[in-house]
């Protein structure tokens, strides 16, 4: 991600802003305004008899969502300060305002815990609740496979697991952003240094955490299943939604006049190839998982799928479009779309695509999470039911709150790292 | 008499040089000009007013030709020409052939990336003034060229001689054809 | 949206600002002129071929002969000469064919994917990085093709190559086996492209060099392929793109090799093979193993062609990294293997990984775990990094790391399968270890006739990152 240009040029935009950029506090509120409107009305969901599952269900793709695109967001931070990138360095600083939303997060994903510890320890995850019975009569109780997993597999050490993935989410984010605003006021490289010291150890524990919450609360929702490759899953939707947010963050900014004279095509242009790339690596890990498991073609592991393909009785369900889906609208309609130079660079092109792409990572979020609600007879509920509606309002409140953390970050400090040892070569950074 | 000469040839010690040079150039009108430089100088290309490359449409079109050629031959083989059922799988599904059709639209692409940069260029093309004249050395070493070409409309021997001059040209001469 | 418009008096905003100071790495030491670049570079070869030179060929030729003594006797012979037998029918052959073809892995990642991050500090060594890619992809092709033992029949129809055989049969396409023949027939194919439309500019330099010193066949040779490049910026454009949509092209290449490679286990019903994560797996295991021969090969080669101010120790600190990197992945699939295998709860899924741990071949499992786990984590240290002796040191200890664990994957799994009554022993013939000791032969004379006849150094590449080729900078 950086440039190894010739010395710094000496000259500078004039657009550089030393002053603080304008407070967003209206913003702010309206976002809350909408985050706590959006988690209501999936309470509201509550109301409607035998549906708390359900909810419960919509309420962990909203938390996962964002959780994912804060950690896309993380990870990015981190991968700017190892390589010592130049170009990104605006683009960094809105990713240092999202990974301030990971305390809220954490008090949205509480509920969840809560549920499972007081209300029926099934209401998410299966195996809460040792009477739940499984598909074919028995208990999870009485399952061997259970019984072998059990000791990860249970509320104790899940939530353990979780708040600790997320206490040190909030501890390195804090961490990173504590360095980098104070460079913005004495200008001392060792905050630079300091970044890079934690970027380092960071991100191989950030990989390692969000692979135990991509396991915890994805892939156990399905305890029989497994696999060894569902950590980069969830990687690539990570970058995937931190990438496609910042991009729209970066556009709105500039559209409100914060960022003239700063963001230029040829950032559009890098944010755009690193959305590509991201978008060949989704499909790259989606398809080598699916191969995999369809060429051994072991029922132990072809279930997750054929869950997600046949009803019982050998009728194609809803899943099988979504999954079809997946491939043309996540996979190939950005990728062809993002082959153009054009599309990469026109703001009128690439954000519809980005919109695009944090859509299909929360359909492929829910491809993944949500036929974990079954009927009467095990299979998985239809894709387009009431369900869809809680999980929509689930998304936006969550969203809402996320963008409401953002906004209050942004208006704590400078508009862009002003003191970054790299700021005049992001800024000069053209064709 | 002597012959048409091919145009006139400067030189320029600094890649900023000539780059300034050509923005003047570019803007003087001229349409069949070149610079020589020893390596790809950056934004020379936006000074020069050449347009982005179409390089990348080749490799589309193979890319396209590649994996849609793999799937065609696996289909074709497989489900219809020789059906023969291996590992219970179907004659002809689509997903255990992305892997060859993925390599084979990797290798057209690139074969075609390659045919399409020589055409673009026009090579090979062994033979050019340029080549002939002796400052080709310092050309691909640290020196860079500007040539005009005699048959651009606004050449004139004279004054495109001191536009070259003007600019910071050293040792503007006549190229021979 | 608009160009950004620079303009002298902004410098007053940046005094102001006073942004921190942290000065990139240069690239080049010494301000080296690009004159001083272009003879360095081409002095290699314009010289006379020095005593060393010719030893080492002698001795590289007489370790390649053992791999074609071992060819030959294998194809005279028969496929018994090597150390197979029940339950393990694939060992060495395959080992090596993914040794060789993961080491090929750096160099294209080196042009390709750092090429695309913009990692400037790449070109003055993806060349080099490159002919190895070139040469590994040469080493493991050769043990495929030939391990048939019938090598007449890798050629015939309806065996490898898509066309019907005697009985109108096919290939199977739907066979990981069938999906590595067109694998590796396009990495070859697409490295050699890649190298070559990098070398095009370097190749004109060398043939009016050639010209005007008067040595006339040589310069046709490089003149040929040349193709006439004459430095017009209206080429560069076509170059510079083809450039860059070839690193694309790469990467995509680079990461679908090694996982069908990888698909030629994971694909199986094999404990310890099928499992998703191999395919990022074996990419991240390649690419380890190959940044370790990069090193291998480069700190000699910057020591004996006194390359000090090209190869910086700024490019020694950045490969190292890489390799520290790529070394934690490896360790993350390794982890990951072992969760799963518990988690999935499959009996003889987790006895595999039991096995693999504490059986009979624990002792190569241990040598992979402390060469590939171990080994890079004194990379975390500047002073390691600093120290050459010891990061040549390490890299060999990851090359044979990573070579143990292809032995480990392959062999573990198969010795012990499903059936105790069928479970063995495989220990390598005196065949198999020559054939692969001379491939490292082979490698070594093809890497010194490319440091012999071609330029080593990207010198158009280098010269561009220089502080001179900035039109803005100070120089200007």
């Amino acid at each position: 991600m950086s440039t190894h240009a010739a010395p710094a040029p000496t000259v500078l935009p004039a657009a550089i802003p030393a002053a603080p950029a304008p407070a967003p506090q209206a913003n702010a509120g309206k976002a809350l305004g909408i985050g706590l409107a959006g988690l209501a009305l999936t309470a509201l969901g509550l109301l409607v008899p035998g549906n708390a599952s359900a909810v419960a269900v919509a309420w962990l793709v909203g938390v996962v969502f964002w959780t994912a695109v804060a950690i896309g967001m993380l990870m990015l931070v981190m991968i700017h300060h190892l390589t010592d990138a130049g170009w990104s360095v605006v683009l960094r600083r809105q990713f240092e305002h999202g990974i301030s939303g990971f305390k809220w997060l954490l008090l949205l994903f509480i509920p969840l815990l809560v549920a499972s510890w007081l209300g029926a320890g099934d209401i998410v995850w299966p195996w809460g609740n040792l009477n739940h019975v499984m598909h074919g009569g028995h208990t999870v109780g009485h399952d061997p496979l259970y019984e072998k997993k059990s000791a990860l597999l249970n509320l104790r050490t899940f939530s353990i697991v979780s708040v600790a993935v997320f206490a040190f989410w909030i501890w390195i984010s804090a961490r990173l952003r504590k360095a980098s605003f104070a460079q913005d006021l004495d200008g001392d490289a060792k905050w630079s240094a300091m970044n890079h010291g934690t970027s380092a150890s960071g991100i191989t524990l950030t990989a390692l955490t969000l692979t135990a919450g991509a396991l915890c609360w994805i892939m156990s929702l399905e305890y029989h299943w497994g696999s060894t490759i569902y950590g980069m899953w969830f990687f690539s939707d990570c970058i995937r939604g931190a990438l496609s947010v910042g991009l729209l963050v970066q556009l709105w900014l500039y559209n409100r006049g914060d960022l003239k004279g700063i963001l230029n095509k040829k950032h559009l242009h890098s944010i755009g190839m690193f959305m590509h790339a991201f978008t060949a690596f989704w499909a790259y890990v989606a398809f080598c998982q699916y191969l995999l498991i369809w060429s051994a073609d072991i029922p132990e592991e072809t279930f997750w799928y054929n869950l997600r393909e046949l009803n019982h009785d050998g009728s194609t369900n809803q899943w099988w479009y979504v999954g079809l889906g997946l491939v043309f609208f996540n996979f190939l309609v950005p990728f062809l779309l993002l082959l153009s130079y054009k599309h990469k660079i026109t703001p009128a092109k690439v954000a519809p695509i980005a919109a695009w792409i944090l859509g299909t990572v929360v359909l492929d979020l829910v491809y993944n999470i949500v036929p974990v609600l079954k009927d009467a007879h095990g299979d998985p509920q239809p894709f387009l039911s009431l369900n869809l509606v809680w999980i929509v309002t689930a998304v936006i409140g969550v969203g809402g709150v996320f963008a409401w953390s953002y906004l209050k970050s942004f208006a704590s400090t400078k508009l862009i790292p002003i003191r970054d040892p790299r700021i005049v070569e992001c800024i000069t950074y053209h064709e | 008499m002597a012959a048409q000469p091919y145009g006139l040839i400067a030189t320029f010690e600094s890649a900023s040089g000539v780059y300034h040079a050509a923005e003047t150039v570019r803007d003087a009108g001229f349409k069949h000009w070149d610079c020589i430089t020893p390596f790809p100088v950056h934004g020379l290309d936006r000074a020069m007013g050449v347009k982005r490359s179409v390089v990348p449409r080749f490799a589309l079109a193979g890319g396209v030709l590649g994996f849609s050629s793999a799937m065609g031959l696996a289909f074709f083989t497989g489900a219809v020409d020789y059906k023969i059922i291996v590992g219970g799988k179907p004659f002809f599904s689509p997903i255990p052939t992305t892997p060859i059709a993925v390599e084979l639209g990797i290798l057209c692409a690139a074969i075609g990336t390659v045919l399409g940069f020589f055409f673009m260029c026009g090579f090979p093309m062994h033979y050019h003034p340029v080549l002939k004249s002796d400052r080709i050395v310092p050309a691909l070493d640290d020196k860079f060229l500007i040539v005009i070409e005699a048959r651009d409309p606004k050449f004139n021997l004279a004054q495109t001689k001191a536009l070259l001059e003007k600019i910071g040209g050293q040792d503007v001469k006549e190229l021979e054809a | 949206m608009s160009q950004v418009q620079t303009s002298v008096a902004t410098q007053a905003i940046l005094d102001e600002v006073k942004p921190a100071v942290l000065p990139r790495p240069v690239l080049v030491e010494n301000n080296r002129s690009h004159a001083w670049i272009t003879d360095k570079v081409c002095g290699v070869i314009e010289g006379k071929t020095p005593l060393w030179w010719w030893i080492c060929f002698a001795v590289a030729s007489a370790v390649a002969s053992c791999s074609v003594i071992g060819f030959a006797y294998l194809v005279s012979t028969g496929v018994g000469v090597w150390g197979h037998a029940n339950p393990v029918n694939w060992a060495w052959d395959i080992i090596n064919f993914v040794f060789w073809v993961g080491i090929a892995h750096a160099g294209t990642l080196i042009s390709a994917i750092l090429c695309l991050a913009r990692q400037n500090w790449r070109t003055s060594i993806n060349r080099t990085a490159e002919a190895m890619t070139i040469f590994s992809v040469a080493c493991a092709g050769l043990f495929p093709a030939l391990h048939v033992g019938r090598v007449w029949l890798a050629v015939l129809p309806g065996y490898l190559f898509p066309a019907p055989n005697a009985n109108g049969i096919w290939p199977n396409f739907r066979s990981a086996l069938e999906w590595d023949v067109f694998a590796v027939s396009t990495y070859g194919s697409v490295s050699v492209l890649f190298w070559y439309v990098g070398l095009i500019p370097d190749l004109g330099t060398l043939r009016d060099r050639f010209f005007k010193r008067g040595d006339k066949i040589r310069s046709a040779i490089y003149g040929f392929f040349a193709m006439g490049w004459r430095g017009s910026n209206r080429h560069w454009v076509n170059h510079e793109m083809a450039y860059l949509l070839l690193a694309g092209i790469s990467t995509l290449m680079v990461v679908s090799v090694c996982t069908i490679v990888s698909f030629d286990f994971a694909t199986s019903l094999i404990p310890g093979w099928h499992t998703t994560i191999f395919p990022p797996y074996f990419v991240s295991g390649a690419i380890y193993s190959g940044f370790a021969m990069v090193l291998t090969l480069l700190l000699p080669m910057r020591a004996i062609f006194k390359f000090e101010d090209l190869i910086t120790a700024y490019h020694i600190d950045c490969l190292c990294k890489i390799t520290l990197v790529m070394g934690t992945l490896v360790g993350y699939a390794y982890l990951m293997e072992f969760v799963i295998a518990w988690y999935g709860a499959n009996p003889n899924e987790g006895f595999t990984f039991v096995n693999r741990t504490f059986g009979l071949y624990s002792w190569a499992y241990w040598i992979m775990f402390t060469c590939n786990v171990v080994t890079p984590q004194f990379l975390w240290f500047k002073k390691v990094r600093a120290n050459f002796a010891w990061v040549f040191i390490l890299t060999i200890f990851i090359n044979i790391g990573m070579w143990f664990e292809r032995f480990v994957i392959i062999v573990t799994s198969l010795a012990r399968d499903f059936l105790p009554s069928s479970w063995g022993y495989y220990s390598p013939s005196i065949v198999e270890i020559l054939t692969f000791f001379g491939t490292f032969g082979v490698f070594s004379v093809l890497f010194l006739l490319f440091i012999r006849l071609l330029p080593i150094i990207p010198m158009a590449e280098v010269k561009s990152v220089t502080p001179q080729a900035d039109v803005h900078g100070k120089h200007s």
